[in-house]
């Protein structure tokens, strides 16, 4: 499977923004700060997430292979994440159900295992899910999937691809499609145009693009660095990692923070100015915009940079997080 | 171990002490499970009780209130009242909490000392209300976590229930993926395309804790107001006071015809940004914003940021004055007065914020709710 020609995905030259009315760009800007609002408040009970990098990188690395687009790969692993914790979810139900009823009890790591057998099957049908929610002449064929599996030594039948599938879809009752950070980038960068921020839309649209492969990928890690940040670098809590998966749902605190270190990135003197408008625009702090911002970055240099301090500075995250609360308070 | 869960059995489980004596010392252990409901207790303690009493002759009060002499005998080791309670804890709600019997006190998660990054998640509290009398004191977590299937009375060899979080981990730590896609890393990829970028637009990896300085430099986060928002490490010519707002004004009165000639500094073509063809809104900055500092609800981080980091006020003019004051407050009815929850220095001389000057003067009403917005 390596040594093939890598099919690029969508040309970056393909998007083109200031094309949409400025109705539409108000309805749907208002509709997903609802829609994140609402997904911040449903994360506050969730216990656990399922997001490692090698899983996100074979996603991403089946989506590059079969042309699909940048957010069809993110929603396939969100459709993956949110399939996975319904699974553990049923498993930890059962469990505690025959426990209670003093049947037989079926040991939890026997269930474990039938999830760990169909788990690239169950992967597989996540993309091929996702691909059948963006265009539809680029919808990943059933002959296409198996042909795939099968070069991995995984030989499925049309039917129990179609069973994955619904599995799938009944799992999540049938609610995949799901947002993404994606479309809160692009939404954003098209407001900046609108209001007037000299920003190179398109640069910064692609830099944005690696910068969210590259949360999607580091995940923990960045979202480990923002909390560490958010209590001055000291070791956080089981408590307060609970409660900080709100803040891993917020994605238009994760857009901005990608906008930001992108505008970063292209040009420092565009990028205080592009700060101000997406802090004007979501009403995000401006220390928090830096702060998240500030966390991808450093991971985005990561090992290429030695001896680059890795996380926040003390006094500075200190100083920047207690303006933050102050301004909210 | 031993002696705190005596209480326990005593202060919450049965007030009127260690009756159920007789009927747990004639139950095998491994039997023990039969008396996880308080009515069987009852029962057991109404039809155990009424013999002994009259075998031994005692008072009628004697019943109620035995003695600790008489106690004592019955009760010789307080491990037995720590098996029961700790058995009705982990039957009543494993499963549903696992090991996280104690989350169910909302009241002990919203205080302050169990979020203080310092303090254990899970202390034990002990409150000798009279209104959490009834409440089960939990054991020290430790034991509480234990399902009866280990050390417990309940029945031997039961596995352990899986917690969600811990499952999960574990799934995504053994879960094997086949070598699809050998010789790709796309972390490294992602890093080399950002080294890259830097390279190209900076010649070299700029100090990333710039990213941090600008809303400690003097900088008033209220809206895309250059002057104020420009880190001082951007170099930007100087501009009068009135005239950044007068050119700013200009801007928005311009803005549906033109390119806003916002920035003061090397302009930036835009790139696939077309400018507005319809007659587009003011900037969603210009939105009346009460203040500039905060003009939504602020967002889960900084909810969090706010209640982690309260019990460590900032000083009162910690990083210079003027930089995070409090801006004033326009009369508005979407905003709520917050000032008295604001802990920062209040201003010398109240500035109107820019932006609510700015939509003021804003020649279309912008009619964005910025409280939706966030």
């Amino acid at each position: 499977m390596n040594g093939r020609v890598r099919p690029k995905l969508a040309s970056l030259s393909d998007f083109q923004f200031g094309a949409v009315a400025t109705e539409t760009i108000e309805d749907v800007l208002l509709h997903l700060a609802q829609q994140n609002e609402q997904a911040v408040q449903e994360a506050a009970g969730r216990m656990g997430s399922f997001r490692e990098t090698r899983i996100v990188e074979f996603v991403f690395l089946l989506s590059e292979q079969w042309c699909l687009e940048k957010s069809v790969s993110y929603q396939a692993v969100e459709i993956l994440e949110r399939f996975m914790v319904k699974q553990a979810e049923n498993i930890c139900r059962q469990a505690t159900t025959q426990l209670r009823e003093k049947t037989e009890p079926q040991n939890w790591r026997a269930l474990k295992e039938q999830l760990f057998n169909k788990f690239i099957l169950r992967l597989v049908s996540c993309v091929q899910l996702a691909s059948k929610l963006s265009f539809h002449y680029k919808i990943i064929s059933n002959i296409t999937v198996l042909n795939f599996l099968q070069a991995l030594g995984y030989i499925h039948t049309k039917e129990e691809l179609l069973e994955s599938e619904l599995d799938v879809l009944k799992s999540l009752n049938f609610q995949i499609n799901l947002p993404t950070p994606l479309a809160y980038v692009e939404m954003l960068l098209e407001v900046l145009g609108y209001n007037g921020c000299s920003v190179p839309a398109t640069r910064l649209h692609a830099t944005c693009l690696t910068l969210l492969d590259l949360v999607y990928l580091l995940h923990e890690p960045v979202y480990e660095s923002l909390l560490r940040a958010s209590i001055e670098n000291s070791t956080p809590s089981q408590l307060q990692g609970e409660k900080f998966v709100s803040v891993k749902e917020d994605f238009m605190l994760l857009a901005v923070g990608i906008i930001a270190a992108s505008a970063f990135i292209q040009n420092h003197e565009c990028w205080s100015q592009v700060v101000g408008h997406l802090q004007s625009i979501t009403g995000i702090a401006l220390e928090s915009i830096a702060a998240f911002s500030y966390a991808i970055l450093t991971h985005s240099v990561g090992a290429n940079t030695p001896g680059r301090q890795q996380s926040v500075p003390s006094h500075l995250a200190a100083r920047a997080l207690r303006a933050t609360a102050s301004s909210n308070m | 171990m031993t002696n705190h869960p005596n209480f326990i059995f005593q202060d919450t489980m049965d007030p009127r002490g260690p009756a159920p004596q007789p009927f747990q010392r004639s139950e095998k252990p491994g039997r023990i499970r039969r008396r996880k409901t308080r009515r069987e207790r009852n029962e057991a303690l109404v039809g155990s009780r009424r013999p002994l009493a009259h075998q031994d002759q005692d008072p009628p009060g004697a019943s109620q209130n035995p003695p600790l002499a008489v106690r004592d005998p019955l009760a010789p080791n307080a491990p037995k009242f720590m098996v029961i309670a700790q058995g009705r804890l982990s039957r009543k709600h494993r499963g549903l909490f696992n090991h996280e019997v104690k989350s169910l006190d909302v009241g002990r998660l919203l205080s302050s000392g169990s979020l203080d990054p310092g303090t254990p998640v899970l202390s034990t509290k002990c409150s000798p209300s009279p209104g959490r009398a009834r409440e089960p004191t939990p054991p020290p977590r430790d034991k509480e976590n234990q399902v009866p299937g280990g050390s417990g009375p309940g029945p031997p060899n039961t596995p352990k229930l899986p917690d969600l979080g811990q499952l999960l981990g574990e799934l995504q730590c053994q879960l094997i993926l086949p070598q699809a896609f050998p010789r790709r890393n796309l972390v490294q990829e992602a890093r080399d395309a950002i080294m890259g970028n830097l390279q190209a637009c900076h010649g070299c990896v700029p100090d990333l804790t710039l990213v941090l300085q600008p809303p400690l430099s003097g900088t008033k986060p209220g809206g895309p107001e250059k002057l104020r928002m420009t880190p001082s490490w951007i170099n930007i010519p100087e501009q009068a006071p009135g005239e950044g707002r007068q050119r700013r004004r200009q801007e928005t009165e311009e803005f549906t015809f033109a390119m806003p000639h916002t920035s003061s500094t090397p302009t930036t073509h835009r790139e696939g940004l077309a400018p507005p063809k319809g007659p587009w809104p003011p900037l969603l900055p210009s939105l009346p914003s009460p203040s500039g500092a905060a003009w939504g609800p602020p967002t889960a981080f900084d909810l969090l940021k706010s209640i982690w980091l309260v019990a460590t006020p900032p000083p009162p003019c910690p990083w210079g004055v003027g930089a995070q004051q409090p801006l004033p407050q326009p009369p508005s009815p979407l905003f709520p007065q917050t000032s008295a929850l604001d802990w920062s220095p209040k201003p010398p001389t109240p500035q109107p914020s820019l932006s609510w000057v700015v939509a003021q003067s804003s020649p279309e009403a912008w009619s964005f709710p910025p409280m939706r917005l966030y």
